[in-house]
């Protein structure tokens, strides 16, 4: 089994926990130089922080984004200037060359001679422009923005032309929070797998098939217990967050209540600030 | 065989020969007539032997053919074409260049403002990205740091490579979302590539 560190850090840690806000869950940021001077391998000794998997589930975009004015106007102008210096391609050349014949036609209604309609095709190139127009109305296209939140929070259908995160309301303490779906490490298993069951033990967790990106946590929190829970050899705990991409189409909507798919601008809404700054970090909504 | 029977055959004859006249009698068809010159052939002769010439002139054939090979390898092989650098003969025909049109100052000048202001969005955009993902990897570091803190067998699991994940394929966004038990019609497809051997 791991055999895990110590830390000798006490005197450090009143300092700095002293001078931070008084709240629920206490949030500690500290410094990696002060540890690693510190650190001491002695067998034996738990570690404090008990450690959490956590995965980010993402829902990527299934839908291109809209154009900014800019790039509009510069897509307008990169078509004009493309088709100012290319050459004609087959099909102009017979729209032009059908529209020289109609109007000769019309100037010299008697000469017919040299056309030989026989070997001519029946349609001109408008006629097969129209059939083209015709045959593309056919075909319906789904609706690309759904309007403005028709769909509620907890669909993953909504807001089609972003990543959405998946966030869970949990009771932590005696609070209900909005967090990423976590859950706590049992020893024998990677923080990988950890992860994973943390997704596999939601309530509808089974539906949701994700690929994990890597062996690797994208980030992590750590925070303190509140004092009145605090035991001798628990401080606090570590989250380490792993990032997946959700696969597969049409998932069941979830409960509202405790189920949300969110956009990284919407995120301040639902989470606490600490654990927003720290998760806003590996989250790239570009 | 033969060659007894017909003795056997001229002494019957030659006895008889005193008293008869000499006539060639044939008791079969068998026998040729016996005191004509045997010009016959042989139809019951063993297969003919191979005679020396022939192995050496079959080796001298061998070698004439490998050589002629050789001659043929050596010669380096033709260069495949690669149709993208040829440029199709359409493109030099005359009649298919359009007219230029003539633009006014203001348009070049609009059309030079916005170039620049392009060149400064992307810019922009470009910075962001590379921020992002600047910060997105010092996320990372931080958490293995830490986590290599805790336990260096839960480091050492997280560091390692994960094999399942490549070949990694995933489809991209699309302009429409796609439209649920859409059955695509069929259509046929002809391929035109050309295909060189060397």
């Amino acid at each position: 089994m791991a055999a895990p560190f110590t830390r000798v850090y006490r005197p450090l840690w009143r300092i700095i926990t002293t001078t931070t806000l008084n709240k629920g869950v206490r949030n500690v940021s500290s410094t990696r130089q002060q540890w690693s001077a510190q650190n001491v391998k002695t067998a034996g000794v738990a570690s404090p922080w008990a450690l959490h998997g956590a995965v980010c589930l993402q829902r990527l975009p299934v839908v291109s984004q809209d154009r900014s004015p800019i790039e509009d106007e510069f897509m307008e102008l990169m078509h004009q200037m493309e088709l100012e210096r290319s050459l004609l391609s087959d099909h102009e050349l017979r729209l032009l060359e059908d529209a020289a014949r109609m109007s000769r036609k019309q100037e010299e209604e008697s000469d017919e001679e040299e056309e030989d309609y026989r070997d001519k095709d029946i349609f001109t190139a408008q006629d097969l422009e129209d059939i083209w127009e015709q045959k593309l109305k056919q075909y319906q296209p789904a609706q690309r923005s759904q309007g403005v939140d028709e769909k509620g929070v907890s669909s993953s259908e909504r807001c089609l032309a972003e990543s959405l995160i998946l966030l869970v309301k949990k009771d932590v303490g005696s609070q209900k929070l909005w967090l990423l779906p976590q859950i706590q490490w049992q020893t024998g298993e990677t923080l990988r797998q950890t992860a994973e069951r943390a997704l596999a033990s939601l309530p509808v967790g089974a539906d949701l098939k994700a690929t994990f990106l890597g062996n690797a946590p994208c980030g992590f929190y750590k925070y303190k217990y509140p004092k009145d829970i605090q035991k001798e050899g628990s401080v606090g705990a570590k989250v380490f967050f792993f990032k997946a991409l959700l696969s597969g189409h049409k998932h069941l909507p979830l409960e509202k209540n405790s189920f949300a798919w969110v956009k990284k601008d919407e995120l301040q809404d639902f989470l606490k600030p600490e654990y927003l700054k720290q998760v806003r970090r590996f989250i790239m909504a570009l | 065989m033969a060659g007894i029977v017909c003795r056997t055959a001229s002494q019957i004859i030659s006895s008889q020969a005193s008293c008869s006249s000499v006539l060639a009698v044939r008791h079969s068809h068998w026998f040729t007539s016996v005191l004509s010159l045997k010009t016959s052939i042989p139809l019951r002769a063993e297969p003919k032997k191979k005679k020396k010439v022939d192995p050496r002139r079959e080796i001298m054939m061998k070698e004439r053919l490998k050589k002629k090979l050789k001659r043929l390898e050596k010669v380096p092989p033709e260069l495949i074409p690669i149709e993208d650098f040829i440029t199709p003969a359409k493109c030099f025909d005359e009649t298919r260049i359009r007219d230029a049109p003539k633009l006014s100052f203001e348009e070049s000048e609009r059309r030079a403002l916005l170039l620049k202001e392009w060149s400064r969005y992307k810019y922009s955009q470009h910075q962001t990205e590379m921020d992002t993902i600047e910060e997105a990897l010092e996320a990372q570091r931080q958490a293995l740091d830490e986590l290599k803190l805790e336990s260096e067998e839960l480091y050492k699991a997280a560091v390692s490579s994960d094999m399942d994940l490549f070949p990694f394929q995933r489809e991209g966004p699309s302009y429409t979302p796609p439209i649920t038990n859409y059955e695509a019609p069929e259509g046929k497809y002809n391929n035109i590539t050309r295909v060189y051997t060397q």
